[in-house]
């Protein structure tokens, strides 16, 4: 097998591999700006250079030649070469800066160069603190500078678009955003203007940068030179913790970060996954943490004698959502919802099942034309094929409101939506039909026409699985945490989170941020238990389970096997009843 | 037989003494395109090729890379495969101006030369990249290229015979970085002129991505030349390693600057003879002798040296373009510096760090050097920035930035620590 040698340690490759990505691969740390493993190689941050050398090759025979010792001939490249752009030869040697003072030279050298003119406003750079350039200076570079000039001036908070901003200072010219649009996105709405070192990229004469990709190019930006204006100066990065999440603007479940301090969702990142969104992220799916930490409700209501909704306690809520459904019996009507986890679902299904009760269906959200046929979908919600792999269908509206109008229905349970303002019946239609409803925000229109309201937890705040429309079951955990005290929420919520959030002492605690609300996976197992239904489950990892083992369509997609990366289900059998759940 | 020693003797070719050969009629009377249709005709396009390559002919553009030997780098030809000829005549280092002279006086042996290396290479089409500031030159070049095609000399079954060839003029936006022949594709292309990283060449990939041979447009005006007179008449012209008629962009303090045809290997000092002296008599202190980007060399340095490669690396200097730049013993070498470090700081395209921050920086020391308010550890760290950027980037735009301020720092290291405040004060014990 062909091999090379990089730092005296022999690794074997096959194919034709890049330097620098092999070495990547292999956990050698190379610094390095301009190079992105999905984008073209420019090689022009000359911060990846190693020296290499290829064994001597006897041009009459063809036979590599040897040292009296037996080791090959070796002759050095007479410039360094750049290791992104240099494809791997079997029998090469190469040094990167750890064992060739050449070499750490040029990165110092390198360095030094980037950091001339780079403004060094790093306290109060929202880079700081993940910046590519600031890691590789402490590590690779130069101590202080020789530098006695004022350094160039360009400009600075720049609206490139509605979503992000240029400091053009900042950019040391990697060209990785108009790569990015030309390349990836297609948008070219980027290009690289000026010369030499007053060089920036900027939007051609006319032209916003409005594509609904835009905000790839910040996480692209290995500097501080593009920056998100939604979290701009809201927060320092090493007072952040990220918790892996899947985005739910659409029904591509792209996997992504989510990013919180004190309680509060302030950014999404996009999570590397080759089998879903590869890099990137629509602006779509990062704008939508809003809902995480606006308008959400205070705890459960139950809509008192007066007509209106009145606070509860957890457990008269319960009480009073189990009357409901005692009292309307088998003429309850249960809502299933896309934005719900797969678990959840399937509780809802486990107790209609036991009521006898029909479930109506999941609420669509569709959005005709939105799709494009790479990471937006024209449905907006992320979990609508795992409702269709537990047998449900959308809910026909017009069904559902002539059984409204026939008094057919008796009570409505409405899961993680909103069918009021999904235009599935209006307040009217609904009449004096008592509805149960989880919700999310105060803006929930069917609020007003609910007898008994109990705050759900959202993706952010939840364990659960959520079912992508190319059928890639992945898992969502908490980033935020809840009022209740929930071991499995907080088991899951990982270490990041305890240390810098867990406890009232960080002084920008505020129990305000702590949102009064249970998942559905607990909210609903206390409903049955008022009405002498035994759903308890031992946690959303037991349902995955046991739903994998029971379903064919969700056949391995347990917990351990999705992991962070998700994992594809195979091809559902079209219209499996609910019967057979 | 012309050896450079007998130049009184030389017959120019390359620019005749011929009037108005820019026009068509009186370049045929000259016995233009004589040739293109002798080898159209009985020729085969690897006897082309060979016969430049036996002639000894190196590209005039700067790097002196043999032409015939590029030529044969391109991939057997195969009808499905577009592949272009490139003609490079975004001629814009500082001191080099023969190109011109060529578009000027002797357009349709360019012409010629294009088709004759199209026809080696088997190419339908060949580029024209033309400097955008020579805009009078561009309207001449249209006007006669016109003038070839309605001769029938250029376009669809040119010549009377089956063979389709097309010369499309394109107009640059008059960037230095243009000159380099992968940006200048990128440019010819429609994008912003970075230069591309080789491999791959422009042999495999080149214009639109297909193969491509790129050449300076005095190269190509040598071609016609050696299949009219034979490759042994070219290698016998001049310089051994490095034969040929070449021109001599001469200027600087010198009583009569201009564009010279002569062989090559020609004295340096026999030149500056031919250039009517040093203006007022004066004493040279210093040679660039191939445009902006070579080492420059002192007076003392150029006793006996000729103008062809091997000499002159000898002499620790470069061929490059062969525009020769004489400077008087008044120059002050900080303040000639001063303006190639701006030029290179100006005209750096800004892809790589080394030479986008290196050229500034340079300049900037420079140019506090020339102020009065230099350090001599300035000196030093020139040279250490000279290190850093050598060698380090995708074209070789920083090491033409850097060759002048190495050199000229070293070679009049006296001229600049005067102007430097010095690293001690007197009287300070």
């Amino acid at each position: 097998m062909p091999h090379v040698i990089i730092d005296g340690h022999i690794y074997e490759f096959e194919g034709k591999p890049g330097l620098l990505q092999f070495c990547l691969d292999h956990g050698i740390e190379l610094p390095h700006f301009c190079y992105h493993p999905s984008m073209s190689v420019p090689a022009n941050c000359r911060q990846c250079l190693v020296d290499v050398g290829a064994p001597v090759r006897d041009r009459a025979s063809g036979e590599i030649q040897t040292h009296e010792d037996g080791n090959p001939v070796i002759r050095y490249f007479p410039k360094l070469q750049t290791s992104c752009s240099h494809v791997i030869a079997d029998g090469q040697v190469v040094h990167t800066a750890r064992t060739s003072k050449k070499v750490a030279r040029a990165q110092q050298d390198t360095l030094e160069f980037l950091l001339i003119n780079h403004p060094l406003d790093c306290p109060i750079c929202d880079q700081a603190g993940h910046c590519p350039l600031q890691i590789q200076a402490y590590k690779y570079g130069p101590e202080g500078s020789r530098f006695e000039f004022q350094k160039v001036h360009k400009p600075k908070k720049v609206k490139l678009g509605p979503r992000v901003v240029l400091d053009a200072e900042r950019c040391i010219n990697c060209t990785r955003c108009t790569r990015f649009t030309d390349e990836i996105s297609k948008s070219h709405q980027l290009t690289i203007i000026e010369r030499s070192v007053k060089n920036y990229p900027i939007t051609p004469p006319g032209v916003t940068f409005d594509e609904p990709y835009s905000m790839n190019v910040i996480d692209l930006c290995p500097v501080g030179a593009l920056t998100s204006a939604d979290f701009r100066f809201q927060a320092r990065i090493w007072e952040l913790a990220s918790a892996p999440s899947i985005a739910p603007a659409n029904a591509k479940g792209s996997n992504c970060y989510l990013w919180t301090r004190d309680n509060l969702v302030l950014r999404i990142t996009p999570r590397h996954n080759p089998n879903v969104n590869e890099y990137w992220l629509p602006d779509e799916d990062r704008l939508v943490y809003h809902r995480f930490n606006a308008n959400r409700p205070l705890g459960p209501q139950v809509r008192g004698a007066g007509g209106t909704l009145c606070e509860a306690t957890w457990d008269d809520a319960f009480r009073a959502a189990a009357d409901v459904l005692a009292k309307a019996g088998e003429r309850t009507v249960f809502i299933a919802s896309a934005f719900a986890t797969v678990e959840d679902n399937w509780l809802l299904l486990q107790l209609a099942q036991s009521l006898g009760a029909e479930i109506a269906g999941y609420i669509e959200h569709i959005e005709p034309g939105h799709g494009d046929g790479w990471l937006r979908t024209d449905d907006r919600t992320p979990n609508s094929e795992g409702c269709r792999r537990l047998g449900l269908m959308p809910v026909d509206a017009v069904v559902l409101r002539a059984r409204l109008a026939a008094g057919a229905i008796g009570a409505l349970y409405v899961l993680e939506d909103d069918p009021i303002a999904a235009g599935l019946c209006s307040v009217e239609d609904l009449g004096d039909v008592p509805v149960v409803l989880h919700y999310y925000n105060t803006t929930n229109e069917t609020l007003h026409a609910a007898q008994v309201v109990l705050p759900a937890a959202m993706v952010a705040e939840t364990i659960g699985t959520f079912v992508n429309e190319d059928g890639h079951a992945q898992r969502v955990v908490p980033a935020k945490a809840i009022r209740d005290t929930n071991r499995t929420l907080m088991m899951q919520m990982g270490l990041s989170r305890a240390d810098r959030h867990g406890t009232p002492f960080d002084r920008w605690h505020n129990e305000a941020h702590y949102v009064n609300c249970k998942p559905s996976w607990e909210l609903l197992p206390e409903v049955a238990r008022r009405l002498g239904v035994d759903l308890q489950h031992g946690g959303p990892r037991r349902i995955m389970r046991k739903i994998s083992e029971k379903l064919p369509a969700f056949e391995g997609a347990t917990y351990e096997v999705m992991g962070l990366q998700g994992v594809l289900l195979p091809e559902r059998v079209a219209e499996e009843a609910p019967e057979n759940a | 037989m012309t050896k450079a020693g007998d130049w009184q003797s030389y017959q120019r070719v390359l620019l005749p003494p011929v009037r108005n050969l820019h026009h068509l009629d009186a370049y045929r009377a000259q016995g233009g395109y004589d040739i293109l249709r002798t080898i159209f005709n009985d020729w085969k396009p690897e006897d082309v090729t060979q016969c430049v390559k036996k002639s000894g002919l190196r590209g005039r553009g700067g790097a002196g890379f043999p032409t015939g030997l590029k030529w044969s780098f391109m991939p057997p030809a195969n009808p499905a495969v577009p592949r272009f000829l490139c003609c490079n005549a975004d001629e814009s280092e500082p001191g080099t101006f023969k190109d011109r002279q060529l578009m000027e006086f002797n357009p349709h042996l360019i012409f010629e030369g294009i088709l004759i290396a199209c026809f080696a290479m088997s190419m339908k089409a060949c580029y024209l990249y033309v400097r955008g500031e020579f805009s009078s030159w561009i309207t001449l070049l249209e006007r006669e290229l016109a003038c070839a095609y309605d001769a029938n000399l250029v376009g669809t079954g040119m010549l009377g015979t089956n063979v389709n060839m097309d010369i499309i003029l394109h107009k640059g936006a008059g960037a230095y970085i243009c000159g380099e022949e992968t940006s200048l594709m990128e440019s010819l292309e429609g994008k912003r002129a970075y230069p591309r990283i080789k491999p791959p060449f422009p042999a495999q990939q080149g214009i639109w991505g297909y193969p491509t041979t790129i050449n300076n447009v005095e190269t190509l005006a040598c071609v016609p030349l050696i299949l009219d007179r034979g490759a042994d008449w070219f290698a016998g012209v001049g310089a051994q390693t490095h034969p040929g008629p070449i021109l001599y962009g001469i200027s600087g303090h010198v009583n009569r600057p201009g564009v010279y045809e002569y062989p090559t290997g020609m004295l340096i000092t026999d030149l500056l003879e031919i250039a009517g002296s040093m203006r007022g008599g004066k004493k040279l202190k210093a040679l660039v002798p191939g445009g902006a980007s070579v080492p420059v060399l002192r007076a003392d340095m150029i006793e006996g040296v000729t103008m062809d490669v091997e000499s002159l690396r000898a002499a620790g200097s470069m061929m490059g373009t062969a525009g020769m730049l004489f400077l008087d013993e008044d120059t002050d070498m900080v303040a000639f510096l001063r303006r190639v470090a701006r030029f290179y700081h100006h005209e750096s395209c800004g892809q790589c760090t080394p030479c986008r921050e290196g050229t500034g920086w340079m300049e900037n020391l420079i140019t506090r050097i020339d102020d009065g308010e230099g350090n001599l550890r300035d000196l030093d760290l020139l040279l250490d920035l000279c290190d850093q950027m050598e060698g380090r980037t995708v074209c070789a735009l920083a090491d033409a930035a850097a060759w002048p301020v190495r050199n000229t720092i070293k070679r009049f290291r006296n001229d600049f620590e005067k102007r430097c405040r010095p690293a001690v004060w007197a009287g300070v014990a």
